[in-house]
C-alpha cells in the first residue's frame, strides 16, 4: 500500500516564537542569536530575511544588511516548551510522529486520512491549531515517502502546503537541483557535479552500477534518491536509536589561554555532562575533549578510562589529563566535553566509605540542582565563573532521549 | 660462551620465564633473557624490573660467559627443535648460534652489560612457608585484585602477619577492587621478619608468578624480603617482586560486624543457580536479585532485551525477609574458591556490604557490596 508521509516544518521557528511572546517584535525584522555576544544568527524572521539576513551570519554582517535589525538572545527553554506542545498536537493525528529536530517532524498519516476525511483537512486542522495557539505558521509537505515529503515542505515557505503525488514524482524531480534533497550536502553535490549530475533527474538516470563503484553503498542510495525512492519508516521517538554520547560544548565569552581559566570551564562542562549522564543512568568509558582556537581550528582528543564513569569529578580529571597531553598553540575559543562508549548499568555500590560519601554527595547535589536549577549548588572554584549553565536546548520535547542539540 | 643442554630441560627453563619478560617493547633488554654459563651450571634470568626470576640448571659448560636474547623467540625456537642435545654458543657482536642435530639458528642478541642489576639472595634472611598454604591463600584472594591501574595501591595483595594471643603467627592476605574484598588467613610456623608484621603489598603480576611456583609441587618454600622486594625461593630458582609502594586501605572498617541475617546454602547448588540466572543478566542490566525469606531464596534476573528467569532454593532462614541485588560474577568468584560444602551468607540490609564465609571456617572471608535495587 502506498504510504502517505507528511513533513511539517515551522517557519522561522525561533524568531516566530519570539515575535509571538513579545508583541513589540511582530512585523519587524528580528534575528535570534546565541546568548553571548560572539555568536551568529540562529534564525531570522521573514521580515529580516527580506534584507538578506540569514542563519550563520555574524551579528555584524547582519547589521550591515539590515541596520534596523533587532537582535534577540536565544531563549532555549521557551522554544523547547513550544516545540513539545506542537509535537503533542501532531500526536492527535497519528501515533507515528518522528521528531526530526526542534522545529520539524515527520508523520505517517496513511491510516489517519479516512478518520479525518481528507489529507487537506488534516493539514488544515494542524495548521489552524498551531496558528491559533502559538501564532506560528508552518510549511507542510505530503508525499509517498520521507525524502519527498521533506522536499515538498521546502518548496513553499512560509505557510505552504505542497503535495507530491506518485504520478508527479518524476516531473517534480526532473529539474530539481540535487542539493535540495535532504542528505545531499554541498560536498556530495560537488562530487556528483564531476559526473555532470546536477538535477535529481540526472541522478536517477545515471547508471546505478557506476554510482556504486564510485560511492559504495551510498551509490545505491543516491540512485534511489534520484528516483525519489525512500523506504525508510517514520520512527516514533520511543523506538529511536539509543544515544551514543552525552556531550556539551561552549563558546567562551572571550578567548582564553591561561590553564586555570581553561580548567574552570572544563569543570563546569564536566558537571553539565556528568549531570546529564546521571539523569539518564548512563556511564561512559571514553571522554572526548574538543578545543577550538580563536581562528576556528577545531580538534579533539579522547581518552579511554579504566572503568565506566559518570561522576563530574571523574569526567573532569579525565578531561584535564587529555588537556595536559595537548600543547595549546593559540587562545581557546570553544571547549567541549563528550562522554561516549555508554553503558546503562544498575549501579554497583562502592565498598569503601569515602567512595560512598563521594557518591552520596553527588546525589545530594543533583537533587538540589534538579529542584532549584542548575548550579544552585556547585564546586566552589566555579563561584566566580561569569557564564553558567547550558547553551544547549534540553531535549525536553523528547523526554526519554539524550539527543543533544548544540546551539551557539 | 658455549654450553650444551638437554632440549627438554632448556625448554622448561625458558617456559618458566615467559610470563615475566616485558611484553611491551619500551625497553628491549627487558624482553630478553639473560643466560649465564658458569663453571658448573647455566643461570637463566628474566625481569621486567617489577618481577624477576633467576634459576639455575645443570648444563655442560664448554666456555663460560653470558649473553641476552629475545626470550620469546628463543622459546619458540627451542620448542620446535628436535629432541636432542642443544649446543648454544656466542659469536662476535652479540650474535648467538643454536645448533641441534642438523638444525642451525643464528640470532642476534643484546649485550649482557645492559641487563638490569639482579639482587643476590641470602638464604638466612628467609623463612619457611608451606607451598600449599600459600597456594590456597593466593587462590582465595587473587580474584578480587583491582585491575584498574590508576588505583595502584589496590593492584596487589596486602599481606600481613598478626600475632595471636597464643603467640602463633597468623598470615593474612587481603585483596579488594573497591566493590568487594577477600581475606584469607593461615597460621605460620616459625618466625617472620618485620616487613610482614607491618604489612606489605605484593604486586599482581608477582602474585600470579608466585602461584605458578606453588602449583608445581608441594613441600616448603622460602619467603622473605630484600630491599623493597619480596623474595621467594624454591630449590635452585628464586623470584623477586618489587613491593607496591603505597598505602593499602584500612580494610577492617569495611568488614561488617552486625550482619545478623544469616542464611546457609549448599555451595554447588547455589553456584549452579547463580550461573543459570546470570545467563540473562547482560552487560547493560547486570546483576541478579536474591529475595530471602522463610520460604527460601528466590533468585531472579531480567533483561529487557531477552526476558526474565527465576529459581527458588529451599533453605532454612528465620531472619527478616531481605532483598538484595548482586553482580553475579562477584558471587561466583567467591563460591568457586570457597572450599567447604556449604557457605554462610550474612546480610544486614539491601544496601550494606554482605559477607560470604565457608561454613565453620576461619580461613576465608569475602565481603561483597550489593548493587542498587
Amino acid at each position: 500500500m502506498e504510504r502517505i508521509i507528511m513533513h511539517i516544518d515551522m517557519n522561522a521557528f525561533f524568531a516566530s516564537v519570539e515575535q509571538q511572546s513579545n508583541p513589540a517584535l511582530r512585523g519587524k525584522p528580528i534575528a535570534v542569536t546565541g546568548s553571548d555576544s560572539r555568536t551568529v544568527i540562529l534564525t531570522a524572521s521573514y521580515e529580516a530575511r527580506a534584507f538578506g539576513v540569514k542563519t550563520g551570519l555574524t551579528t555584524w554582517e547582519a547589521r550591515q544588511k539590515c541596520p534596523d535589525l533587532i537582535l534577540v538572545p536565544t531563549n532555549n527553554r521557551l522554544y523547547t516548551h513550544v516545540s513539545s506542545q506542537i509535537m503533542k498536537i501532531l500526536h492527535d493525528y497519528t501515533p507515528l510522529v518522528e521528531v526530526f529536530s526542534i522545529d520539524e517532524a515527520f508523520m505517517d498519516i496513511t491510516g489517519s486520512v479516512s478518520m479525518f476525511g481528507s489529507l487537506e483537512r488534516i493539514c488544515y486542522l494542524i495548521k489552524s491549531r498551531i496558528s491559533a495557539r502559538f501564532g506560528i505558521t508552518c510549511s507542510i509537505g505530503i508525499a509517498p515517502n520521507k525524502l519527498l515529503a521533506k522536499l515538498a515542505s521546502e518548496m513553499k515557505k512560509p505557510d505552504g502546503l505542497t503535495i507530491i503525488r506518485n504520478e508527479d514524482v518524476s516531473r517534480t524531480l526532473e529539474h530539481m537541483p540535487i542539493v535540495e534533497l535532504c542528505g545531499i550536502g554541498r560536498k556530495m553535490a560537488a562530487k556528483l557535479a564531476l559526473y555532470s549530475i546536477r538535477t535529481c533527474g540526472e541522478l536517477g538516470r545515471y547508471p546505478a552500477e557506476r554510482l556504486k563503484m564510485r560511492f559504495g553503498i551510498v551509490g545505491e542510495k543516491l540512485h534511489q534518491m534520484g528516483l525519489g525512492i525512500d523506504d525508510s519508516p517514520v520512527i516514533p521517538a520511543e523506538e529511536a536509536e539509543e544515544v551514543k554520547s552525552v556531550g556539551h560544548s561552549m563558546t567562551l565569552k572571550r578567548d582564553i589561554r591561561e590553564r586555570a581559566d581553561i580548567l574552570r570551564y572544563l569543570l563546569q562542562l564536566s558537571e553539565m555532562v556528568g549531570r546529564r549522564a546521571r539523569r539518564y543512568g548512563v556511564w561512559g568509558k571514553t571522554v572526548h575533549l574538543t578545543v577550538r582556537y580563536a581562528d576556528f581550528t577545531t580538534f579533539g582528543k579522547q581518552g579511554s578510562q579504566p572503568h565506566h564513569i559518570n561522576l563530574s569529578e571523574e569526567i573532569y580529571l579525565a578531561a584535564v589529563k587529555i588537556l595536559d597531553s595537548l600543547e595549546l598553540q593559540h587562545p581557546v575559543r570553544l571547549l567541549g566535553i563528550r562522554l561516549t562508549n555508554l553503558q546503562h548499568q544498575t549501579s554497583q555500590l562502592p565498598l569503601f566509605p569515602e567512595e560512598q560519601t563521594r557518591l552520596k554527595l553527588t546525589e545530594a547535589m543533583d537533587k538540589v540542582n534538579n529542584r532549584h536549577g542548575d548550579f544552585t549548588v556547585m564546586f566552589a572554584s566555579l563561584l566566580d565563573q561569569q557564564e553558567k549553565g547550558s547553551h544547549v536546548i534540553s531535549p525536553a520535547w523528547r523526554p526519554e532521549g539524550i539527543r543533544n542539540v548544540a546551539v551557539a | 660462551m658455549e654450553f650444551r643442554i638437554d632440549k627438554e630441560q632448556f625448554l622448561k627453563a625458558l617456559q618458566k620465564i615467559q610470563g615475566i619478560v616485558e611484553k611491551r617493547t619500551s625497553m628491549p633488554i627487558l624482553s630478553n633473557v639473560l643466560l649465564e654459563a658458569t663453571e658448573t651450571s647455566l643461570l637463566v634470568t628474566a625481569t621486567d624490573l617489577e618481577v624477576g626470576m633467576k634459576s639455575s640448571y645443570s648444563a655442560e659448560v664448554v666456555a663460560t660467559g653470558k649473553i641476552t636474547v629475545s626470550a620469546k623467540k628463543l622459546y619458540e625456537i627451542v620448542k620446535e627443535l628436535p629432541n636432542q642435545q642443544i649446543v648454544f654458543s656466542t659469536k662476535d657482536n652479540d650474535w648467538v648460534e643454536i645448533k641441534c642435530g642438523k638444525v642451525q639458528f643464528n640470532i642476534v642478541g643484546l649485550s649482557p652489560d645492559e641487563f638490569p642489576y639482579f639482587p643476590d639472595v641470602k638464604e638466612e634472611s628467609l623463612f619457611e612457608i608451606e607451598s600449599s598454604l600459600l597456594r590456597g591463600m593466593i587462590e582465595k584472594t587473587s580474584y578480587a585484585i583491582c585491575t584498574d591501574e590508576t588505583k595502584y595501591n589496590l593492584n596487589g595483595i596486602f599481606a600481613k602477619v598478626e600475632v595471636k594471643q597464643d603467640g602463633i603467627n597468623c598470615l593474612k592476605m587481603v585483596s579488594t577492587d573497591g566493590h568487594r574484598l577477600s581475606i584469607a588467613s593461615g597460621n605460620l610456623k616459625g618466625s617472620v621478619g618485620p616487613e610482614l608484621l607491618k604489612g606489605v603489598i605484593l604486586p599482581k603480576k608477582g602474585i600470579y608468578e608466585m602461584k605458578k611456583i606453588t602449583d608445581e609441587e608441594g613441600g616448603m618454600l622460602l619467603f622473605g624480603f630484600l630491599d623493597n622486594s619480596a623474595v621467594i625461593k624454591r630449590g635452585d630458582s628464586y623470584m623477586v617482586m618489587r613491593l607496591v609502594d603505597g598505602e593499602f586501605p584500612d580494610y577492617n572498617r569495611v568488614i561488617p560486624t552486625a550482619n545478623n541475617q544469616v542464611v546457609t546454602v549448599n555451595k554447588e547448588n547455589f553456584s549452579h543457580s547463580v550461573r543459570r540466572m546470570a545467563i540473562l543478566s547482560s552487560e547493560k542490566f547486570k546483576g541478579i536479585m536474591l529475595e530471602i525469606s522463610d520460604n527460601g531464596i528466590k533468585i531472579s534476573s531480567s533483561n529487557p532485551e531477552l526476558g526474565d528467569a527465576m529459581e527458588e532454593i529451599d533453605v532454612e532462614y528465620h531472619g527478616d525477609p531481605i532483598s538484595v541485588r548482586f553482580n553475579a560474577r562477584y558471587l561466583l568468584d567467591v563460591l568457586s574458591v570457597a572450599e567447604t560444602e556449604r557457605v554462610d551468607m550474612r546480610f544486614r540490609d539491601e544496601l550494606s556490604p554482605s559477607i560470604i564465609v565457608p561454613e565453620n571456617s576461619e580461613s576465608f572471608l569475602a565481603v561483597i557490596m550489593p548493587m542498587r535495587l
